[in-house]
């Protein structure tokens, strides 16, 4: 095996995707809110001084992973996505979720697997842009890697602007599941037959586990 | 006699253990207990008990019940040795001993394991059971820790690691012990990993070999005895040479299904998973050793015959399915045979000494392959669904799980049918490239299963190997994910994802009795006897699985793609069931009243 240092990713074969990855390697790592410890040639430099864990100059520290706030006390940031307005950050953000393996556990479209569903609603650890960006940047105990050494903050924004537009936008509250009258009623288009960044933008009869409606 | 000899009497008396494997054999052929999922080496899952038959199993009543505590799929056989029953749930794999008769709790153990090993579960965080010998308790952990346990007291005795998490490997198999070693797989073929099975010292915890699945010989155990009963299978290290450079290193092969093992002819069988990664473009060649049925000496591990079911597999048709050994007669007097019912369809009848394919009849719907040739021992792919990059192959059946997954079938040598829990599944298949990057995926397909022709997704049948043919069948709306049972009472027991845990006649399939239970299940049904003269039936409740994370997990049901595709054909799941696993243990009513209640 051919440990690529600099990725710190072990890719052992020089298939397309991975060379496509390793090329992103190299790119400027910004945006970034996290401060301006993103790069990865020189040694960090702590914008609060010797206390790296300064909430002042690292906003994206102000998120909360909590629903709980002691004392009542709103978070002070609302953190947005630096790729904010990019029309195409969402289809970049779709190619490295295939090519990073993102798929494998979350399936085609966000349905879940081998890690939990992006297409529902809500999301286990927060789905505010930043919250995505943590969860991938530093990954969670139960099974989702930390990214963070791996790859580029700007790759995690664009994974951050696709995820946003797998999740489901409802005005419900909860979901009824029931046989009759058939709910869900209905589901996306399964990815065989259609690859879109934006899967809920086309629908068609929920088939219960029969076969598809082939195009 | 003083106390204390008085106390060692007991401790002989009443103790289970025994010195060697061959006292497990033995110990095995005693009804009234069930000492290894499979229930005996051969695995049969046949108990001569009768005492619940054709004509009183309708009256059934649930004798008690005991929460494992865990929501995810529950695939684990309970074990009954002597007067106490051990059960092991899904992650986190806590180890509980009760007793058989009434459900008190007399230990439980708790592994300290990492959750992160669920990330790289491929197919929900299962364990597929427990093994017993010579006093004591073995499992493994998710993450890939073998643990002996003291079977009287639960006390840790020693812990062994044989597989890493951030390579991508968990381990789902139950271990099987053979002569003082304890045989242990690794999961992992959608995650690049390098399959092997690894050999376990039953009182030291030290691993005595480590035989893999793919690579040069020498790593294989393939040597100077090894007798291929097929020409493709000859020449040095083919698991280098059928692979390209270096790709057999994350090639799969795994193994997380059934052992079996002859005392006779003392060797130990058991078949290997997939090669990675799905997209076959990616791996040209034949793949050795992967989807191969391999025959072992289990001192050396010695490789001495092997049988690869699909070379080049193009579907993930792992085949670790259960080697049934049982001696049929073809008309010239009993043949020692094993019967493997393939993921990929076909019902193998196979001469367990040398590997040769006696018969291969599909038993569901196939068009992936056409056939096997009897003459090279080769299956033969249908050419019109071959795979390409970028094309979406429809209607391909059976669909990846093939037509039977990890559920074990079940023989009964008083009607010689093998009893067959399986599934009825057809696939679209759109294959791409995969980057290889250590603890992810690596798949390289999108996949899409449904309902098999007739609208249906699942059959328990019963199959005679000698005349070649289904004898009767019962479809199921769900895949019949459970494993079978069958006794001597003539009855044949299996359970359904949507809830039903049901009792059939064995001889001819007439339905004798159902039982709504609180999750679906995939769970291993067992007998045994209790000490107070009753037979009891168990089972574990709690769906999932492959096909059951859409219900027991944070899957979307709307997505057919999601769950590596199988969410496709279970979309309506989560409208019968939950997660939850719940041991649920029956039995006739007491004559003097119903078995539910008991007196306080």
């Amino acid at each position: 095996m051919k440990p690529h240092l600099a990725a710190g990713l072990t890719v052992l074969l020089a298939w397309p995707v991975a060379s496509v990855a390793q090329g992103q390697m190299g790119a400027p790592a910004e945006p970034s809110v996290a401060g301006s410890a993103s790069g990865r040639d020189q040694p960090p430099v702590m914008p609060g001084g010797d206390n790296p864990s300064s909430a002042t100059a690292n906003p994206i520290l102000h998120v909360p992973v909590s629903g709980l706030r002691p004392g009542a006390i709103a978070p002070k940031v609302d953190l947005k996505n630096p790729l904010e307005g990019d029309k195409d950050a969402v289809s970049r953000g779709m190619r490295d979720f295939i090519q990073f393996n993102c798929v494998g556990c979350h399936a085609a479209n966000g349905g879940g697997g081998m890690g939990p569903s992006l297409s529902d609603a809500r999301y286990i650890y927060g789905s505010s842009p930043a919250n995505i960006f943590l969860t991938i940047y530093q990954g969670r105990p139960k099974g989702m890697p930390a990214w963070g050494e791996t790859l580029p903050e700007r790759t995690i924004w664009e994974l951050v602007a696709y995820v946003k537009n797998l999740q489901e936008k409802t005005s419900a509250f909860g979901k009824t599941i029931s046989r009759k009258p058939l709910e869900p009623s209905r589901e996306m288009v399964p990815s065989e037959y259609l690859q879109t960044p934006s899967p809920w933008n086309f629908t068609e009869p929920f088939s219960s586990g029969m076969k598809p409606n082939a195009k | 006699m003083s106390l204390r000899s008085l106390l060692v009497w007991i401790a002989l008396a009443v103790a289970p253990a025994t010195a060697c494997a061959e006292d497990l054999n033995s110990m095995s052929q005693d009804p009234k207990q069930w000492v290894m999922p499979q229930r005996d080496y051969a695995n049969t899952r046949f108990s001569p008990l009768d005492q619940i038959n054709a004509s009183n199993v309708g009256q059934l009543q649930v004798a008690w019940m005991f929460s494992v505590g865990t929501r995810r799929g529950q695939e684990a056989a309970p074990l009954v040795i002597g007067d106490t029953m051990y059960i092991i749930s899904s992650y986190p794999n806590k180890v509980f001993a009760l007793d058989p008769t009434n459900g008190d709790l007399k230990w439980t153990y708790i592994p300290n394991q990492n959750p992160s090993a669920q990330g790289v579960a491929c197919c929900d965080v299962v364990t597929r059971g427990l093994a017993y010998d010579d006093g004591k308790i073995f499992f493994v952990t998710l993450d890939n820790h073998v643990v002996a346990l003291d079977a009287s007291t639960g006390k840790e005795l020693w812990v062994a690691q044989t597989g890493d998490i951030n390579l991508g490997e968990t381990t789902t198999a139950a271990p099987f012990v053979v002569k003082g070693k304890v045989f242990v797989g690794i999961s992992g073929g959608e995650l690049g990993v390098r399959g092997r099975i690894t050999a376990v010292d039953e009182k030291t915890g030290k691993i005595a070999y480590i035989a893999y699945g793919t690579g040069p010989d020498k790593d294989v155990l393939i040597g100077p005895d090894f007798k291929p009963p097929y020409d493709f299978m000859k020449g040095k290290d083919l698991g280098v040479q059928s692979w390209p450079a270096d790709t057999w290193k994350i090639g799969g092969s795994s193994m997380w299904g059934w052992f079996s093992y002859d005392p006779q002819l003392d060797l130990l069988y058991y078949g290997t998973g997939n090669p990675g990664p799905w997209n076959s473009a990616q791996r040209p060649g034949d793949n050795l050793w992967a989807s191969t049925l391999f025959a072992r000496k289990p001192e050396t591990g010695a490789a001495q015959w092997a049988y690869q079911f699909n070379p080049h597999d193009l579907w993930d048709h792992d085949e670790i399915q259960e080697n049934v050994l049982v001696d049929l007669d073809f008309g010239q007097g009993p043949q020692k045979v094993l019967i493997h019912p393939g993921r990929n369809g076909y019902m193998y009848v196979i001469d367990r000494a040398s590997g040769h394919v006696i018969s291969a009849d599909p038993y569901d719907t196939v068009n992936s392959y056409k056939g096997v040739d009897l003459k090279t021992g080769r299956i033969i792919p249908n050419e019109d669904l071959k795979p390409e990059i970028g094309r979406t192959v429809r209607d391909v059946c059976p669909a990846s799980p093939g037509a039977k997954d990890w559920q074990p079938s079940a023989w009964s040598p008083r009607t010689k049918l093998l009893y067959v829990p399986h599934q009825h599944l057809c696939m679209n298949f759109k294959p791409s490239e995969v980057g290889y990057v250590a603890g992810t995926p690596f798949v390289g397909a999108t996949v899409d299963m449904f309902a098999g022709p007739g609208n249906y997704r699942g059959e328990f049948m019963a199959w005679d190997p000698v005349q070649r043919k289904k004898v009767w069948q019962i479809h199921e709306n769900m895949p019949v994910w459970s494993a079978a049972l069958v006794t001597g009472g003539d009855v044949a027991f299996y359970a359904t994802m949507d809830r039903w845990f049901r009792a059939v006649d064995a001889k001819n399939g007439t339905k004798l009795w159902q039982f709504h239970l609180g999750s679906g299940s995939i769970g291993q049904p067992v007998t045994y006897q209790g000490a107070d003269g009753a037979q009891y039936v168990a089972i574990m409740t709690g769906v999932g699985g492959w096909p059951g994370v859409v219900a027991n997990a944070q899957v979307d049901p709307r997505v057919r793609n999601a769950a590596l595709g199988f969410a496709g054909a279970m979309q309506d799941l989560p409208s019968y069931t939950q997660g939850g696993g719940t041991l649920v243990v029956f039995r006739l009513p007491k004559q003097s009243g119903n078995a539910t209640g008991g007196t306080p």
